[in-house]
């Protein structure tokens, strides 16, 4: 029987990697759960009203996204629309023209990763680099993250420390303390000489405007403490009510991504730098893009514009554990791609209509979604649009036949008592598909239809 | 990009139309989020230098302290916010010398910043970074020693506190310990772009 | 679901018994210990004999027409008001929430006093409960008399998330004399069998399993168990065929064993 491209992905995965990616994953999970639990009395409350919360954000958008506008316009901060990728790109581009301006310096965001916001610069003679460590590495590898919070997951240190050699950062050497080094002098230069810094967002308030970015590294203090130019990217679902939200949604991001109370570092952005201070931006600009997010508040899924960007998901999920983000072909894997992935590519839906399959709907991931986001359910809603968009589907058996049998209960009754000769059949001659694939890897237990009604209608004869 | 805007407001509108009811928006007490070791909590310093070891920076009472960390370490060259120097500069012996002007062109010439926080919170070792309280960005950002000093009043216990207490200012920093990563597998590597050493001098 | 919502038994104890269609093919010792359980609490059981499956294998694999199909004939196969008590977490979980979801598209927005099918469907929901939650948080057993000396590995299925069964399947098991729970590392972790799921993604479906077959083994229990067949069909069928069996039981089998053991049954 055919069987799905995620499951052959995983089926050929390197174990090194393998083990990589659920060594890395089980531990985020483990700190997780262990600086939740000691820190809070009842973190699931936290969660379910984290989730209330930005649910009445993503469904009253058409209120919050003109104000959010407004807060920023009267700060002195430059706001643009981009409805698609291609418009995204074009605005970064055209604000950097607008200031003769040809090196960016990046700091992490999903965002441009969907876009290919990075690809397209170069193409237009911008040299755009990478500053999150684990970005860059895959930038100087050409390679992909493979994981939203932790992107080279998927790489040890000797396949970074050749890659450096090969990009000219000095002769081999994989002493993790050297790789970062190297890392920091290189992109010191960078961050000096850029004209422009571009951020993504990880909040931004309603109340007062402000954007919220969270890291470890002090990439994005560097992209907006050097150069004069600052250009932040942020999905439309983004924001946040009230600035106080902060305090319940500071706590709980870092703490499920990483098991860290806070990153080292929360930056709070509301304008240009102050008339005093000579470090920073000069100009700032917001480029809101929606890049088919309209399409899935529109969707039955609409939940999963809830999603804060933890990675929690990821971290907990057996199947990404064993697959890897790779896997998933597309900017975000892991359960929250799963669903977010397939809607995004709008049109293209039935490319990647095998996501949503790829789980057991064991329900891990919304224990842990700081959100509370229902992603079985949501998973499910998609199986179903699939199905009847005629999306094919390997290694699925058809069930038409089952609901037959499991409507018409003499039918079903015959079968229970015919099916004994499955007992009595060689595994190759058994007429289901999907049992012969089962029976490859599995000892089938012996078939005794109608034991169970025949000793009950017995016993009550007594 | 005007007729974006329009296009993405009217495709939320469209979206959101056939809603019978929106989802309401919750309150929430801040005392749900103050962490354990932090309630009922009398002195803020103490908890605050114990949170800041956590996450291995180093908090200090007294500017001879500070002398005495960056001399036993070799650091002997850096900058100083020229606000802050006149409290500072009598406990610092000629062999550290100490620029009150950056000079960005010579970046790796500072191996420490001192440079003013506006506010400490305790329960998370942080200190509070803001663009008018900081003389210049990079020289709290590029050195590999960054000092905040923060006196005993500016501090609170928790993060709703601390939201409560933004200023409005264009650019603030919470940071928390020195910069890291765990990019590469997984080990915990400090000093990234930021700071490898994050001191707090409390001053009175 | 909140509590007060759901529909607890009458004084004369009346249950109708789902017994799964796996127990129907396969485990008829469950279905059967589950009558004899039930029975010695003081309950009632009557076997509606036109039942066949909740209609979950054609749901979570995204036939939903075919699955509605299933989930209408189980309404009118489980017609009446009495609690419907199932020994299966999965099962259970279909019937109350799985079900609503299967039909929020069609008919009627349910509780408006109509017969549309959503309000049928709730009204079945709020009967059905899972076998262990039934017997601890309905009936309020919270000891179990009987014996069974041996030691087990405790496997919760996925669809309890959420529920009070894996806690009630804790509570009524550690109280038996002479039976030990030994510790599985990774437990919340699921055994990989997902229905279709192990047919259409084996690799992975199969290092589930056997990554959650190397932390049972490691606890050396002498029996396997669980409150859903499905999982211990897999993670059984996994050991089995790589020539290491393992023991499985249902944890109903094991409390009607205890009883037996006590002369009790």
């Amino acid at each position: 029987m055919a069987t799905q491209p995620i499951d052959q992905f995983a089926k050929r995965l390197h174990p090194d990697t393998k083990a990589a990616v659920y060594d890395g994953s089980k531990q985020g999970h483990d700190k997780r759960t262990q600086v939740l639990f000691d820190h809070f009395p009842d973190p699931d409350r936290l969660r379910r009203i984290a989730g209330e919360i930005k649910q009445h954000v993503v469904e009253n958008l058409d209120t919050y996204l003109p104000q959010v506008e407004a807060r920023l316009q009267a700060h002195g901060v430059t706001v643009h629309w981009a409805a698609t990728a291609e418009a995204a790109n074009a605005a970064v581009l055209a604000i950097m023209r607008s200031r003769g301006a040809t090196r960016m310096v990046k700091s992490k965001t999903m965002v441009s990763e969907e876009t290919g916001l990075g690809p397209f610069l170069e193409k237009n003679g911008i040299e755009c680099v990478e500053t999150d460590l684990g970005e860059f590495i895959v930038q100087i590898d050409h390679d992909q993250p493979s994981h939203i919070v932790k992107p080279i997951i998927h790489k040890n240190r000797r396949q970074i420390a050749a890659s450096f050699e090969r990009h000219g950062l000095g002769a081999y050497d994989d002493d993790p303390q050297t790789i970062t080094r190297r890392a920091r002098q290189h992109l010191r230069g960078k961050y000096l000489a850029a004209d422009v810094g571009l951020t993504g967002a990880n909040f931004v308030s309603a109340e007062s405007g402000r954007l919220v970015v969270v890291t470890n590294e002090g990439n994005s203090r560097f992209c907006l403490a050097a150069p004069a130019c600052h250009i932040a990217m942020v999905g439309i679902e983004k924001i946040l009510p009230r600035d106080r939200d902060l305090g319940l949604f500071l706590n709980l991001l870092a703490r499920s991504g990483t098991g860290q109370q806070l990153t080292v570092y929360t930056e709070f952005i509301s304008g240009p730098r102050s008339p005093g201070q000579p470090d920073g931006p000069e100009e700032m600009h917001v480029i809101f893009v929606d890049n088919g997010r309209t399409d899935v508040l529109a969707s039955s899924c609409r939940d999963i514009l809830r999603c804060i960007r933890c990675g929690a998901c990821l971290n907990v999920c057996p199947v990404y554990r064993q697959a890897s983000g790779h896997a998933y072909r597309s900017v975000y894997p892991g359960p929250v791609g799963a669903v977010l992935s397939p809607l995004l590519a709008g049109e293209d839906f039935a490319t990647l209509a095998d996501l949503p399959r790829a789980s057991t709907l064991c329900g891990a991931c919304h224990e842990v979604c700081p959100v509370d986001i229902p992603i079985p359910d949501l998973l499910l809603r998609l199986r179903d649009r699939a199905k009847q968009e005629g999306v094919p589907s390997p290694g699925t058996p058809p069930m038409g036949v089952w609901a037959l049998l499991a409507s018409r209960p003499a039918a079903w009754r015959a079968a229970l008592f015919g099916g004994k000769l499955i007992n009595h059949l060689p595994v190759t001659l058994v007429p289901v598909p999907a049992l012969r694939s089962w029976a490859g890897n599995h000892a089938l237990p012996e078939w005794r239809g109608g034991a169970f009604r025949t000793w009950l209608k017995d016993r009550r004869t007594k | 990009m005007n007729t974006d805007r329009e296009s993405i407001l009217s495709r939320v509108r469209g979206a959101l139309a056939p809603l019978p009811y929106r989802a309401a928006l919750p309150d929430w007490e801040a005392e749900l989020v103050v962490i354990r070791q932090a309630r009922g909590m009398v002195d803020a310093w103490t908890l605050f230098a114990e949170r800041l070891r956590g996450v291995n920076g180093i908090p200090l009472t007294a500017v001879a302290d500070l002398v005495a960390l960056l001399v036993e370490n070799g650091w002997r060259h850096g900058y100083c916010d020229p606000a802050l120097w006149p409290n500072l500069a009598s406990a610092f012996p000629a062999t550290i010398t100490v620029e009150t002007m950056f000079d960005r062109a010579r970046v790796d010439d500072y191996q420490f910043g001192i440079t003013r926080a506006s506010l400490a919170i305790a329960e998370t070792g942080t200190v509070v970074l803001t663009d008018t309280g900081t003389s210049r960005r990079l020289a709290a950002l590029a050195p590999w020693v960054h000092v905040a000093v923060v006196t005993r009043d500016e501090m609170v216990i928790d993060v709703p506190q601390a939201v409560a207490a933004l200023p409005d200012d264009p650019n603030i920093i919470w940071c928390t310990g020195p910069s890291k990563t765990a990019d590469v597998e997984g080990i915990l590597i400090e000093g990234v772009h930021g700071p490898g050493v994050q001191a707090v001098l409390l001053l009175d | 679901m909140n509590e007060s919502a759901r529909v607890f038994p009458d004084a004369a104890r009346r249950v109708q018994l789902m017994a799964t269609c796996l127990c129907d093919a396969f485990y008829d010792d469950v279905a059967r210990a589950t009558v004899e359980v039930l029975e010695f609490l003081g309950c009632t059981v009557e076997f509606p004999d036109g039942q066949t499956c909740c209609g979950q294998p054609a749901f979570n694999g995204g036939d939903w027409p075919s699955s509605r199909r299933v989930v209408r004939h189980a309404m009118r196969a489980f017609a009446g008001d009495v609690p419907v008590v199932v020994p299966s977490a999965s099962c259970a979980a279909m019937a109350r929430h799985g079900a609503l979801l299967a039909f929020e598209n069609e008919g009627d927005q349910g509780d408006q006093g109509d017969q549309g099918d959503q309000s049928e469907i709730r009204a079945l929901g709020r009967r059905t409960w899972e076998l262990a939650d039934f017997i601890v948080h309905a009936l309020g057993v919270t000891t179990w008399p009987g014996r069974y000396e041996a030691r087990v590995a405790l496997h919760r299925a996925c669809h309890a998330r959420g529920t009070r069964s894996s806690e009630a399947m804790q509570t009524l098991l550690g109280s038996i004399a002479g039976l030990t729970i030994v510790p599985v590392g990774e437990g919340e972790q699921c055994c990989g069998f997902g229905g279709t799921f192990s047919v259409s993604f084996p690799n992975i479906s199969s290092s589930m399993g056997a990554l959650k077959l190397e932390h049972i083994r490691a606890a050396r229990p002498d029996i396997l168990v669980s409150g859903d067949m499905s999982c211990l069909m897999h993670l059984c069928g996994l050991a089995g065929k790589a020539g290491e069996p393992i023991k499985g039981l249902h944890f109903v089998q094991l409390l009607r064993d205890a009883l037996q053991n006590n002369g009790v049954l």
